[in-house]
C-alpha cells in the first residue's frame, strides 16, 4: 500500500474573491505507518482528508493508492468520523456487519469477522445495544472497527477524540494505540492535539493555516506504547509546538498586512 | 424557512399543533385524573338532560349508552363501519405510496422540489370539503369520491413529513456508507429510508387521524353507505341517542387506531425509544 497526495489545492469561492484553503499539499504515507496530521484548527487538515477519502474534489492535483487514482469514496479508505457517524437505526453489531454486507461475504465468514472486531475492541455484551445507549469510548471503538471491518488499504480519521472530554481523552488515545497496535493498518489522522499526535504517530505532518501549506514533517521513533514521562516526548512535544506557533503567527502576521 | 431561495419544509403547522397537545395528554398517565374527568362529563351531561328534558335535543347518558350497546350488536353497524375503514385504508394506501414516492424525490432533489413544490402549496390549500362536489362529478356516488379525499387529505402531511426527514439525514451517514463500499441502492434502502423513518411516522400518524375525520364528513355526503352515512340516517331519523352513540364509537375507533399506529411506530423505530 502505498498512498500518494500531489500537488493538492483547494480554493472556494468565496462571495466573489477566492479564498485558498489548500497549496500544492505533497506527501506520502507508507503501508503499516501511522502519520498524523497537525494543524491549527481552519488550516485545511480536515479538507484535505476529505479530498482523500472522495467525499470532495480538489481544485487541482491528484490523490494516489497504490498507483490508481482516487475520485470517489470506496471501501479501500475506510474513515473515521468526528461525530462517529454511527447509524442511529442499527445495533452495534448491525453497525459493524454494514460493510461486510456490503462486500457480500458469506454469512459463516461476516460472523467470524465480527467476533474478531467486537473482540477486539472489548465491545462483547454491547452488540445489541444501539448507538444512543453506549459510552462516547463505545462509540469511538465502534466506529473504529467499523472503519476496519472492510480491510480498507488505509484509515482515515478525522480528530477521532475530538468529541471526547478531556480527561477520556488520554484513555481513549491508549485504547485507539493498542487496538491499532493489534491490526497494523495504515492509518492517517487530523488532530489539533499535539500530545494525541505525538502518543499515536510514526510521522507527524504540520500544517500552516496560511492558504493550508504543509510546513515540514517530524518522525517520532519513540518505543509504542509511548511514555509521557519520557523525556524525548517532552523533547518532541516542544519541538511540534513551536512549529504550530510559528504556524500560527505566520497566519497572523500575513492577516495584517 | 428559506435557505438558498429553496424552501426547506419543517412539520410545523396546525399538524404539529395537534401533535403536541396528544403528547401532552399521553403524560397524564394516572387513571385517577381520567375517572375524576370523565365522572364530571357524564354528570355535567346527566344534569343537562335533566335541565332540557328532551330526547331530541340531548339524550341523557344511559339512554345513549344503551343506543350504542344495541347498535354495536348490529351486525349492519359492524358491516359499515368495516366499509369506512376499508375505504380508509384503500386511501391512506394511495395517499402512502404517492407521498412516499414525491418526497423521496423532492427531497433527494432540490430541481424537482422547486418545480413541484408550488403546485403543493397552492393545492394543499384548498379546503378539503370543497373537493367534494367535484369528486362526485368525476366518480359518482360511492367510494370513489371517499378514497380521493383520504388520499388527499393524506398525501400531504405523509409527502411534507417525508420531505423534511429526507432533507434532515446528514451528510456524515451517506459518507460513512459510500467509504463501506454502499451503491446507490444500499445508500437509499439502508440509509435514506431508515434514517427518514420517524418523520414519515409522523406524517402517517397526521394522515390517519385526518383521513379518519374527512372519510365521515365524505359519507355524510357522496354516499349511501359507511359509517358516515349510518350517522346521516340515525340524524333524518331523528334518533339522537345511537347519533350520539355512534359519534362515541368514533371516537373510540379513532382512538385506538392512533394507539395501533403508536404501537407500530415503536416497532419499527425501535431504535428511538430505548432508555
Amino acid at each position: 500500500m502505498e498512498l500518494n497526495v500531489t500537488n493538492i489545492c483547494k480554493s472556494f469561492d468565496n462571495g466573489g474573491v477566492p479564498k485558498t484553503v489548500l497549496r500544492d499539499v505533497t506527501f506520502r504515507v507508507h503501508e503499516g505507518q501511522f502519520v498524523t496530521l497537525l494543524g491549527p484548527s481552519g488550516c485545511g487538515k480536515t479538507t484535505l482528508l476529505t479530498i482523500i477519502a472522495g467525499f470532495q474534489k480538489a481544485s487541482s492535483g491528484e490523490v494516489r493508492i497504490n498507483g490508481a487514482l482516487v475520485s470517489k469514496p470506496g471501501p479501500d479508505r475506510g474513515f473515521v468520523f468526528q461525530d462517529f457517524a454511527l447509524f442511529p437505526w442499527m445495533t452495534v453489531r448491525e453497525n459493524i456487519l454494514f460493510p461486510l454486507k456490503q462486500q457480500r461475504m458469506d454469512r459463516k465468514e461476516q460472523n467470524e469477522r465480527l467476533g474478531t472486531l467486537l473482540a477486539m475492541a472489548q465491545l462483547e455484551g454491547a452488540e445489541h445495544l444501539f448507538p444512543s445507549q453506549i459510552s462516547g469510548g463505545m462509540k469511538q471503538r465502534t466506529a473504529f472497527v467499523r472503519a476496519l471491518a472492510g480491510n480498507p488499504q488505509v484509515l482515515l480519521m478525522d480528530e477521532p477524540l475530538g468529541a471526547i472530554d478531556q480527561q477520556m481523552r488520554q484513555t481513549l488515545q491508549e485504547e485507539l494505540e493498542s487496538l491499532w497496535s493489534k491490526n497494523r493498518t495504515t492509518v492517517l489522522m487530523v488532530t489539533h492535539d499535539v500530545e494525541e499526535a505525538i502518543y499515536l504517530s510514526d510521522r507527524v505532518l504540520v500544517m500552516s493555516s496560511q492558504e493550508g501549506r504543509l510546513l515540514g514533517g517530524v518522525r517520532i521513533d519513540l518505543a509504542r506504547p509511548r511514555k509521557r514521562d519520557d523525556e524525548r516526548y517532552h523533547l518532541f512535544k516542544s519541538q511540534l509546538t513551536d512549529m504550530l506557533k510559528s504556524a500560527f503567527k505566520q497566519a497572523v502576521s500575513s492577516k495584517g498586512e | 424557512m428559506e435557505e438558498n431561495g429553496c424552501k426547506i419544509y419543517t412539520p410545523l403547522g396546525p399538524e404539529f399543533a395537534q401533535m403536541k397537545l396528544s403528547q401532552g395528554l399521553q403524560k397524564l398517565e394516572n387513571p385517577a385524573f381520567k375517572l375524576i374527568t370523565l365522572g364530571a362529563v357524564i354528570g355535567i351531561w346527566q344534569l343537562a338532560s335533566i335541565y332540557y328534558n328532551n330526547t331530541l335535543l340531548l339524550p341523557p347518558p344511559l339512554k345513549t349508552a344503551k343506543a350504542l350497546f344495541l347498535a354495536v350488536q348490529d351486525l349492519s353497524t359492524i358491516k359499515n363501519l368495516l366499509l369506512t375503514l376499508r375505504r380508509l385504508l384503500m386511501g391512506l394506501g394511495i395517499a402512502l405510496f404517492i407521498g412516499l414516492t414525491l418526497g423521496f424525490v423532492m427531497g433527494y432533489s432540490r430541481t424537482l422540489l422547486k418545480l413541484i413544490d408550488p403546485v403543493v402549496s397552492c393545492v394543499r390549500q384548498v379546503p378539503m370539503m370543497a373537493w367534494v362536489p367535484l369528486t362526485i362529478v368525476w366518480f359518482g356516488l360511492g367510494d370513489g369520491p371517499t378514497h380521493f379525499l383520504i388520499a388527499m387529505v393524506g398525501v400531504f402531511p405523509i409527502l411534507l413529513n417525508t420531505v423534511a426527514g429526507v432533507q434532515s439525514v446528514p451528510k456524515s451517514y451517506y459518507h460513512a456508507a459510500q467509504s463501506m463500499g454502499a451503491g446507490p441502492f444500499s445508500l437509499f434502502s439502508r440509509v435514506t429510508l431508515p434514517a427518514s423513518l420517524p418523520n414519515i411516522m409522523t406524517g402517517v400518524r397526521i394522515a390517519l387521524g385526518a383521513g379518519w375525520m374527512s372519510v365521515i364528513c365524505a359519507e355524510f355526503i357522496a354516499t349511501s353507505a359507511g359509517f358516515g352515512f349510518l350517522m346521516v340516517r340515525a340524524q333524518t331519523m331523528m334518533e339522537t341517542p345511537l347519533l350520539i352513540g355512534l359519534m362515541m364509537l368514533g371516537g373510540v375507533v379513532g382512538y385506538s387506531m392512533d394507539l395501533l399506529i403508536r404501537r407500530i411506530e415503536r416497532r419499527i423505530t425501535r431504535w428511538r425509544f430505548v432508555e
